[in-house]
């Protein structure tokens, strides 16, 4: 009780006891005054994920709407040269010669048969391509090897462990003395490891040895000039180099540009995504607004068929109301998939919108206006759909993400939209074929699909936070 | 509870009806005759079929008949595979379906009450932000992304192993269950995380709490008894809508891991058109759902007793 | 001051927040004698609730935090302890029940359970033991039929029941404080005076102190018998009922009674409202607290805080106001014991 003192005059302190000055009655107002919307979108600003997913939203409405107007690919020209290429720089090929037919190398003065059975034969030394190695045409040639009765070679995506891992059978020669094989078979641009075990003419031995070759891309006069990368009077001398189609994240497992494809997949996507939650939610809307604005008997009888569209296995019906709509020769099934949608979405919204309605038509500054004589049209478009405003917006913003998963989900598993239209998730249906030797097929939809998805979800967070009147106090 | 039990069945039964009513007319809305589309289908069978469904018959009258059936647990004889029973295919690929789904399931709801914890405890810490970005990325990326990407993790590792230690596609035994099963429930468990993580930080606000801790009973012991027990309630009422998130997921699942469950079957016999398996499945599944949604209501009902009692 | 069972001296609680950093409680000094009733009283967000809470050790920290100041258990120092050593005499040593009964029990454990639990974690009580204690507890804050009482859940029961079962259950270990945090505020009027003979009863009985947070005058002049007058954090005036109520030397504690309803007859007498509202404790006042309130306000008030003054001819009244200053005008409304205005 250090503070506690006794009642008495203390000399050195002689406090000004005369009386102050001040206004009792008028209640200061600390702070600004701010309508919900203004109060919503300082609090949206300030959460940092709301507003760099917004960004993003921004962005894909970029990407789709002004992507193809930058970017003019056609999504569906199929460039053979470059298949399932990896994201790269533009390439340069070479203008190969017309094709000539390549004679085998078989010496004469070495045995076809095997005239000596050796235990093991070993491996051939002298393993090497003959000429540029192209992605017209790969030739190998090795020295050979006494004992053996032919070759076996193999091709593989990687450097072989072991005799059961050397890829690729390709084929066999017939005879100790044919030392050389060509390949053709779908040559691409990447590290080839060829593999040549000897055989005694009938059993492979158990050496072998290894090339690893890397082709150029090569391209003759004919497909270039189908490609558009020559014209047909070019004096262009062959093995000069020319420039390939750029694609700046790869192809796809027909030569498809991607970056096209991300582009037109995202228009059907974003579609579906944001045109179908509008109109189920739109639908909601009326139909929650009017069950719960009329309330009683009429209200328990919509609510309840609602409660049975819910109860509809959503992925099932989707694809039974898809295919009850039907797609007709060269449609996309866009139009099926989004009316399936709606019809099953909207309960969702409408239970939301009726339960804020049935707490707000309860409210008593509702019926302190209809005493002083509002209308129907008043009340509802003055105060109910105000209020109703916030929890709507936030529905929206959740419904993105979950149409944008339905419509991958069926394209995923081959019930959404048609080929050869693309969609992220038809994309993705491709891409998981491929994923092992080609992973960014599946990787850009993939990312595509979840960033959006994410986006709209932080959005959705955000706009909750944000338009939460409970927040508003803080 | 018996009355309410009771009460939810009837409901129960009028929504199956209401499914199989929806089902019957998406089916008629498909344009032209089903037996027309499939040349799969003998003059023996067409003949067998026009018996037993009256497709000759009013629309109304094929109605009645399929209701019939259906009430007596007949789906009929599959439209592409001859005399073989829609209840036989249900009953041969269901299983599969569940066992995968029930243990999705379950690795969810371990998950999620596991995780969403460990949130509220290290609210705003590391661990919490940590996993809070996982729950992010489990609710954003499609599960087929996750099935890919788990098939992928599996050829690693048994590559980098040199021996097969979990398959990596197919089903029957345990091992062959985890990785779907996993992938399956992963966005669920994402959902009951988050739903966890606010429901037990709503709890800790409770005046409750604050009695227990002026009861002076241990951090552990008001955890445990008083916090995870009331912050688990939210978290029972969602998981009967989840079982039907997690069918739907299974679809994807089933075709990604090749597995043989009725969600492949289903996707199988809408590529045949093959009516009477798209109609025995749908009512089926939707039969399963309600019930699920029902069960799980009632198992709330035992856990609160606020429910219980009323 | 022989019999001082609780003391707290100087204690500070602050609560830092989005907007800023909450000064909730700013140096409050008190005690409580054994077997007497002190009143905290003030209006909401004064810092009564806090104060209590401090001194359980229960309010959340963060954000809350304990910047000053002791609280001593017969002599033994209590603040800021460990839950391991804090629960040594919570629930133990000093009980407390909460404003709103509906929410501060378990809605999911039958009230049983939840009085024997206490009876389990301190006196290591079987279950069974336990449960059957747990009656008695109930049948002692006559909760009738307490046996099947003790069976249902805390939605089973009324407003009035429930406080008494909280009751119960704050006493299983025989306590020797009882902290009341605003008890009879969130039920009927009825039920309130049951609920204070039953804490007054039980009081007598079982010999416990209790402190009794209220913004009630009503209540404190039934209960009390010392009273501590809470505003913006502070502990403006304290002393007995009587000293409060008949001798009240703050202009606070005046504005409070007569913002009181009273049933003396005069009829015409108007209600006068304390106007304007309690300063922002983001940012409290340099000065006096109620500066901006008070009616007779001087120019000290706004720049200086008034010590605590001790009211001549009085062991225990007690005064944070300069008006009690020898050198202060003098004030015919206000019990004034200075050298200016000595009776």
């Amino acid at each position: 009780m250090a503070t506690t003192l006794t009642a008495e005059l203390t000399p050195e302190l002689t406090p000004d006891f005369t009386a102050a000055s001040h206004n009792l009655s008028v209640e200061q107002i600390s702070r600004p005054s701010l309508s919900y919307w203004e109060d919503a979108w300082i609090r949206l600003k300030k959460n940092t994920r709301a507003i760099i997913s917004l960004y993003i939203v921004i962005f894909l409405a970029l990407f789709t709407l002004a992507g193809p107007l930058v970017w003019q690919v056609d999504p569906s020209l199929q460039d053979l040269n470059q298949i399932s290429q990896a994201p790269s720089w533009p390439k340069t090929a070479l203008l190969a010669a017309p094709y000539e037919r390549w004679q085998p190398i078989i010496l004469d003065d070495f045995p076809s048969e095997p005239d000596t059975f050796p235990d093991v034969i070993p491996a051939p030394d002298g393993l090497q391509t003959i000429g540029l190695a192209t992605t017209q045409q790969i030739r190998l040639r090795w020295n050979p090897v006494v004992g053996a009765g032919g070759y076996s070679i193999y091709r593989n995506n990687h450097l072989p462990e072991g005799l059961n891992d050397l890829g690729l059978p390709l084929a066999t020669t017939m005879g100790g003395n044919e030392i050389s094989y060509e390949d053709r078979l779908n040559l691409e641009a990447r590290k080839y490891y060829y593999s040549v075990v000897p055989t005694d003419g009938i059993d492979e031995g158990d050496k072998y040895v290894t090339l690893e070759v890397i082709p150029t891309i090569a391209i003759t006069r004919a497909e270039a000039t189908a490609r558009g990368l020559i014209s047909a009077a070019s004096d262009l001398p062959e093995g000069a180099s020319l420039t390939l189609h750029f694609h700046p994240f790869g192809t796809d497992y027909l030569g498809r540009d991607m970056l096209a494809r991300l582009m037109e997949g995202a228009r059907v996507s974003l579609f579906i995504g944001i045109c179908a939650p509008f109109l189920f939610v739109l639908i909601g809307i009326l139909y929650g607004g009017f069950a719960g604005y009329f309330g009683g008997q009429l209200d328990s009888t919509l609510m309840r068929f609602a409660d049975f569209v819910v109860a509809l296995p959503f992925l099932l019906f989707m694809i039974l109301f898809k295919i009850a709509f039907g797609i007709g020769p060269g449609e996309s099934g866009i139009i099926p998939m989004l009316i399936a949608l709606v019809l099953l979405s909207w309960p969702g919204t409408a239970r939301l919108v009726r339960g804020q309605v049935l707490q707000i038509r309860n409210n008593g500054y509702i019926d302190a206006a209809r005493l002083l004589g509002a209308k129907n049209s008043y009340l509802v478009l003055r105060h109910i759909l105000p209020n109703t405003m916030g929890v709507i917006l936030v529905s929206l913003t959740f419904a993105v993400p979950g149409a944008i998963f339905t419509e991958a989900f069926l394209s995923f598993i081959g019930m959404g939209v048609a080929p050869p239209t693309p969609s992220w998730g038809s994309m993705c249906n491709e891409g998981v074929k491929t994923m092992l030797s080609h992973p960014h097929e599946l990787i850009f939809p993939a990312t595509f699909i979840s960033v959006t998805v994410l986006a709209f979800n932080l959005l959705g967070d955000g706009l909750t936070e944000a338009l939460d009147s409970r927040m508003r106090s803080r | 509870m018996l009355a309410y039990t009771m009460k939810r069945l009837m409901a129960g039964v009028i929504t199956v009806w209401f499914i199989a009513t929806a089902t019957f007319v998406a089916m008629h809305m498909v344009p032209g005759d089903p037996l027309m589309n499939d040349k799969a289908v003998t003059a023996e069978i067409r003949k067998n079929l026009e018996i037993k469904y009256g497709l000759d018959k009013p629309v109304g009258e094929q109605y009645l008949i399929f209701m019939g059936n259906m009430l007596q647990g007949d789906f009929g004889i599959s439209f592409t595979q001859q005399n073989r029973r829609v209840n036989d295919i249900i009953r041969d690929h269901f299983p599969v379906s569940a066992t995968l789904g029930v243990l999705a399931l379950f690795f969810a709801t371990i998950g999620g009450v596991v995780w969403g914890a460990l949130t509220a405890v290290y609210r705003n810490r590391l661990p919490d932000i940590i996993i809070m970005f996982m729950v992010i990325l489990g609710i954003s990326v499609p599960s087929f992304v996750f099935a890919a990407l788990g098939q992928l993790l599996l050829v690693n590792i048994n590559s980098a192993l040199g021996f097969s230690l979990v398959p990596v596609a197919g089903w029957g035994t345990i091992s062959h269950m985890l990785m779907p099963s996993l992938v399956l429930g992963l966005s669920t468990m994402a959902l009951l995380t988050r739903l966890m993580r606010s429901s037990m930080l709503e709890v800790i606000n409770e005046d409750y709490i604050k009695t227990a801790k002026a009861k002076g009973l241990s951090p552990l012991r008001i955890f445990f008894k008083h916090q995870l027990r009331n912050a688990i309630l939210p978290v029972i009422t969602i998981l009967g809508p989840q079982i039907a998130a997690i069918t739907t997921g299974g679809f994807v699942v089933e075709l990604v891991f090749a597995i043989p469950g009725l969600g492949r079957y289903f996707v199988q016999a809408v590529q045949q058109l093959d009516y009477t398996v798209i109609m025995g499945t749908t009512v089926f599944f939707g039969a399963f759902l309600v019930l699920m949604v029902i069960l799980v209501d009632i198992l709330y009902g035992f856990i609160d007793p606020r429910v219980r009692l009323q | 001051m022989s019999d001082r069972i609780l003391e707290v001296d100087n204690l500070s609680v602050e609560f830092a927040t989005y907007g800023g950093t909450v000064k909730a409680v700013r140096g409050v000094s008190f005690h409580v004698n054994r077997g007497e009733t002190l009143a905290i009283v003030g209006e909401s967000g004064c810092g009564k609730s806090v104060t209590v809470q401090a001194i359980m050790g229960i309010i959340p920290m963060p954000p809350g935090k304990i910047t000053g100041g002791s609280a001593r258990l017969n002599g033994k120092d209590i603040l800021g302890l460990p839950a391991k050593q804090a629960n040594q005499f919570r629930g133990v040593e000093i009980g407390m029940i909460f404003q709103d009964p509906m929410t501060s029990l378990n809605p999911t454990m039958t009230i049983g359970d939840q009085i024997s639990e206490t009876l389990m974690v301190h006196r290591g009580l079987s279950y069974k033991d336990a449960s059957a204690l747990a009656v008695q507890l109930l049948d002692k804050t006559k909760i009738a039929e307490a046996a099947k009482r003790a069976k249902q859940y805390p939605f089973e029961f009324s407003g009035g029941m429930l406080q008494r079962a909280m009751i119960a259950q704050s006493l299983a270990c025989n306590p020797a404080v009882l902290m009341a945090d605003e008890p009879t505020t969130a039920l009927d009027v009825t039920i309130q005076a049951q609920i204070l003979e039953l804490m007054a009863e039980l009081q007598r009985t079982e010999n416990m102190s209790i402190i009794l947070i209220t913004h009630d005058l009503a209540v404190v002049a039934r209960m009390a018998d010392r009273v501590a007058v809470m505003y913006a954090g502070q502990i403006i005036e304290s002393g007995s009922v009587d000293d409060i109520f008949y001798r009240s030397s703050h202009p606070y504690t005046l504005g409070l009674k007569e913002a009181m309803p009273s049933n003396k007859g005069d009829r015409d007498k108007k209600l006068s409202p304390i106007l304007g509202s309690p300063p922002d404790l983001f940012h409290p006042p340099v000065g006096c607290g109620y500066f901006a309130r008070c009616p007779y306000a001087m120019k000290v008030c706004e720049h200086q805080q008034p010590p605590e003054y001790l009211l001549a001819g009085d062991t225990t009244h007690q005064a944070r106001c300069w008006l009690q200053h020898a050198g202060a005008p003098v004030n015919k409304r206000l019990y004034q014991t200075g050298a200016n205005h000595a009776d």
